[in-house]
């Protein structure tokens, strides 16, 4: 509900009193602020983080826990150094392929267990099926099947960032020129 | 229905953020409000020993979804005011009527923790909690069910997340997330 408040707001403002209120289009703020204290905070603990997210995603068979969150906190790492360094230059050192290859190995990994189910006798996604390959079979198909959910996940996420967060100006000129047509 | 210390001062938390997210004029307030909402929601869940459901809102609802939004009012013009948002009769009278009417169904629902609840004492519910290790190995019985007995749902799930990610890329129409 909040969320559509900004655009009839400023109109609102300007024509009721404009006391108490700093309205900025996007192009005049800053896209990034350096700030030492951020940057140093992220630089310790993005590790602690990343470490937590792969704990998460790998324990969730055991614990509270699996791929979706593990997935999430993990890609919490990107979004991190995105805020303390920039969004740009965190950009520049991806690359599509990368990312596009991280979420479609987790779905093929899901795929692949869930098809692997009828080469051992069993139905599609039978996980109990994995027993009789090796010993604890359905246990770790279960948490191979968690680290390619939070592969996805975490490759989403990424990518929702980015493109949110990068390109500004392009996309709003894509839509302006689209809306005139 | 017992309600202890702790769940009521989460529950007037979440109350008071939620009605910030609704009044704050301030949208990057407003967006805060909401994430404390959201993580008053998962502490809920916490104390309610759902700690699946906890992790899950904490980190999607209060860390993501806050990211996300701020990033997508980032693109707009902000407006930084610090007063609140008018309420008019007829939004406040169609709350009213939306509390009144699920506030109805409250009383039918069984009290926090009864033993007698399907959720608990129904067949399904026991049969996971009795053969969930036996079967696939994994002590964690929601882990159990999410992939072992409902993998179908959760390639699904998954499926969703995907085309979350390929439906954002045509929206924007760009070709390449980075």
């Amino acid at each position: 509900m909040s969320d559509s408040e900004p655009a009839p707001d400023p109109a609102v403002d300007d024509g009721v009193d404009g006391e108490g209120t700093l309205s900025r289009p996007a192009s005049d703020r800053p896209p990034y602020v350096e700030s030492t204290i951020i940057m140093t905070t992220v630089r310790v603990i993005a590790p602690f983080v990343l470490t937590l997210g792969a704990f998460v995603m790998l324990h969730g068979a055991s614990s509270a826990g699996g791929g979706f969150q593990g997935g999430v906190i993990a890609a919490t790492t990107v979004v991190m150094l995105g805020f303390a360094f920039g969004i740009e230059p965190i950009a520049a050192h991806l690359r599509n392929e990368h990312l596009a290859l991280l979420v479609l190995s987790g779905v093929g990994t899901f795929l692949i267990v869930g098809f692997g189910g009828y080469l051992v006798g069993g139905n599609f996604l039978q996980v109990s099926g994995y027993e009789t390959l090796f010993k604890d079979g359905s246990k770790y198909s279960i948490e191979l099947v968690e680290v390619g959910i939070g592969v996805v996940v975490s490759g989403v996420i990424t990518g929702l960032f980015f493109l949110l967060g990068t390109g500004v100006d392009a996309g709003a000129d894509d839509s302006d020129s689209e809306a005139d047509r | 229905m017992s309600l202890s210390v702790p769940v009521a001062v989460v529950l007037l938390f979440m109350l008071g953020s939620a009605l910030a997210a609704a009044v704050l004029r301030d949208v990057v307030g407003s967006i805060v409000a909401f994430a404390g909402y959201s993580f008053g929601v998962a502490v809920l869940w916490a104390l309610l020993r759902a700690p699946d459901v906890a992790l899950t809102e904490a980190a999607v609802g209060a860390g993501i979804t806050t990211v996300l939004f701020l990033l997508t009012i980032a693109r707009t013009s902000v407006s930084r005011s610090e007063r609140f948002e008018g309420i008019s009769l007829r939004s406040g009278l169609a709350v009213v009527a939306i509390v009144v009417t699920v506030g109805a169904t409250v009383p039918a629902l069984p009290p926090v923790g009864a033993s007698g609840t399907p959720v608990l004492a129904g067949d399904v519910s026991q049969y996971y909690l009795t053969n969930a290790y036996d079967q696939t190995g994994v002590t964690n019985v929601v882990t159990a069910v999410l992939v072992g007995y409902r993998g179908f749902d959760t390639l699904g799930e998954v499926a969703v997340v995907f085309a979350a990610g390929v439906a954002m890329l045509l929206v924007l129409r760009r070709e390449a997330f980075v």
